[in-house]
């Protein structure tokens, strides 16, 4: 049995996951970042991305948009905005979402608007990636 | 005794509100268990975001980031201050929004300039108050393109809101954010809360209990701690702002449905006593009439 710690996943609509964990994946601002029992203490902000973590020998997949990670010695605090498991995301929502942002990027918009449509249309892409890569 | 035909119409009237007052009372009561689902659902977010941005800053080192300026170039009596004012977007419920109107309005007192002070008020009770206010004296000033409803808070409206004030903070236009709610202490227990958003205060965190500061190791921060907290602090206001946005819905729900109960109980112990003071009055209306008759009849025989 691998060495575990303790991870905590909260989103503003739940509490996604609360327990021990023995591996753990996430996407940070800078790439790819594996997180083991005893890891350094670290934070970091998340952008929209994917997110597995190991229990029991078996990967769990998520799918999470914007937040950030606390890595202490003792365990490991993740909140964001949301997290949903692959078969719990509606890919048509996520489509919908996807065209939307698409359609107001062709637009003239502020600064401010692009950023918001651009963070928008990535929630989407990574919602849609997450569920086809892990759901089908 | 009053006319029998001022009773009833009385009485008519009072049956009318009385039907209101029961409807909003069975929505207010429907809302309320929504809002309370979603509070249940959010509050562990919250109080853990609070928690872990205070221990993550414990564990930051010093920096040179926006967000932690507390513009010590301007003196404090200078600094312009922003609050963010949660009120209802309607009335009818009870001293909900008086509360807060009132609380809003000490934590104005305080400051030594009002006309430094700027309101951005979610909610059109709030933002009538304010603006009636202000055509009266000058006063602090209501953003009026800052229009946002109570209604069934989201997290995109909280995050449109959270970009404003950092914009403003950034660019100068405020140098001191506030929030100010009503917070759910207990189900019958509301409370006027103040929290303050920016600057980013390490003095509120990093303290023990007893005072002193805590030795802890310091964090390594992915790619910097700059980095990280220009990511970090926005995710904070946005959570903050909607947490205090779900709070207060729910306290809103929660008082209109004690408001619109207490006026319902209130109506139907009014139409008691009238209903009463009606039968009595049709009483001696009879009794009267029962003596004219026998009293004419008696004059009749003589």
């Amino acid at each position: 049995m691998a060495k575990t710690f303790s991870l905590e996943i909260v989103a503003t609509d739940r509490i996604f996951y609360k327990g021990e964990c023995e591996h753990l994946v996430i996407t940070a601002i800078d790439g790819l970042l594996g997180i083991l029992a005893g890891h350094e203490p670290l934070v970091t902000a998340l952008p929209a991305g994917e997110l597995k973590y190991m229990v029991d020998g078996k990967w769990r997949y998520a799918a999470i948009s914007d937040g950030f990670i606390q890595v202490m010695p003792d365990k490991s605090v993740i909140l964001a905005d949301s997290c949903e498991l692959p078969e719990e995301i509606d890919i048509k929502r996520a489509e919908e979402a996807r065209e939307r942002a698409q359609e107001k990027l062709r637009q003239k918009q502020s600064i401010q608007e692009y950023y918001q449509t651009q963070a928008a249309l990535n929630r989407a892409m990574n919602r849609l990636k997450v569920s086809q890569k892990h759901f089908k | 005794m009053p006319n029998m035909r001022e009773i009833r119409e009385r009485i008519e009237s009072i049956k009318q509100i009385l039907k209101i007052t029961n409807a909003m009372y069975l929505m207010s009561s429907s809302k309320l268990k929504k809002a309370r689902k979603s509070l249940e659902a959010t509050e562990p977010y919250f109080y853990k975001l609070q928690e872990t941005i205070e221990s993550v800053l414990e564990h930051t080192p010093h920096t040179r980031q926006m967000y932690f300026d507390r513009r010590s170039s301007i003196p404090p009596e200078k600094r312009k201050k922003g609050y963010i004012v949660i009120t209802a977007d309607k009335g009818l419920c009870g001293s909900y929004n008086h509360n807060i109107l009132k609380y809003t309005e000490q934590e104005l007192a305080k400051s030594a300039d009002i006309s430094n002070c700027y309101l951005f008020i979610i909610g059109q009770v709030g933002r009538q108050y304010f603006n009636n206010r202000n055509r009266n004296s000058s006063k602090a000033s209501v953003d009026g393109e800052f229009l946002y409803t109570t209604q069934n808070p989201t997290l995109y409206r909280a995050m449109e809101i959270a970009q404003l004030v950092l914009d403003k903070f950034e660019s100068g236009e405020l140098d001191e954010v506030y929030v100010l709610y009503t917070d759910m202490v207990t189900s019958n227990l509301q409370e006027t809360r103040t929290v303050q958003l920016l600057p980013f205060e390490r003095r509120h965190f990093g303290k023990a209990q007893d005072g002193t500061m805590k030795k802890l190791p310091k964090a390594s921060f992915l790619p910097s701690p700059e980095e990280v907290m220009s990511h970090l602090i926005p995710n904070y206001a946005k959570g903050i702002i909607y947490g205090a946005m779900v709070e207060a819905f729910c306290c809103e729900q929660q008082s209109r449905m004690t408001a619109m109960d207490a006026a319902t109980t209130s109506a139907k112990d009014m139409i008691k006593d009238l209903s009463l003071l009606y039968n009595r009055a049709r009483q001696a209306a009879i009794t009267q009439e029962i003596t004219e008759v026998c009293g004419g009849a008696a004059s009749l025989n003589k």
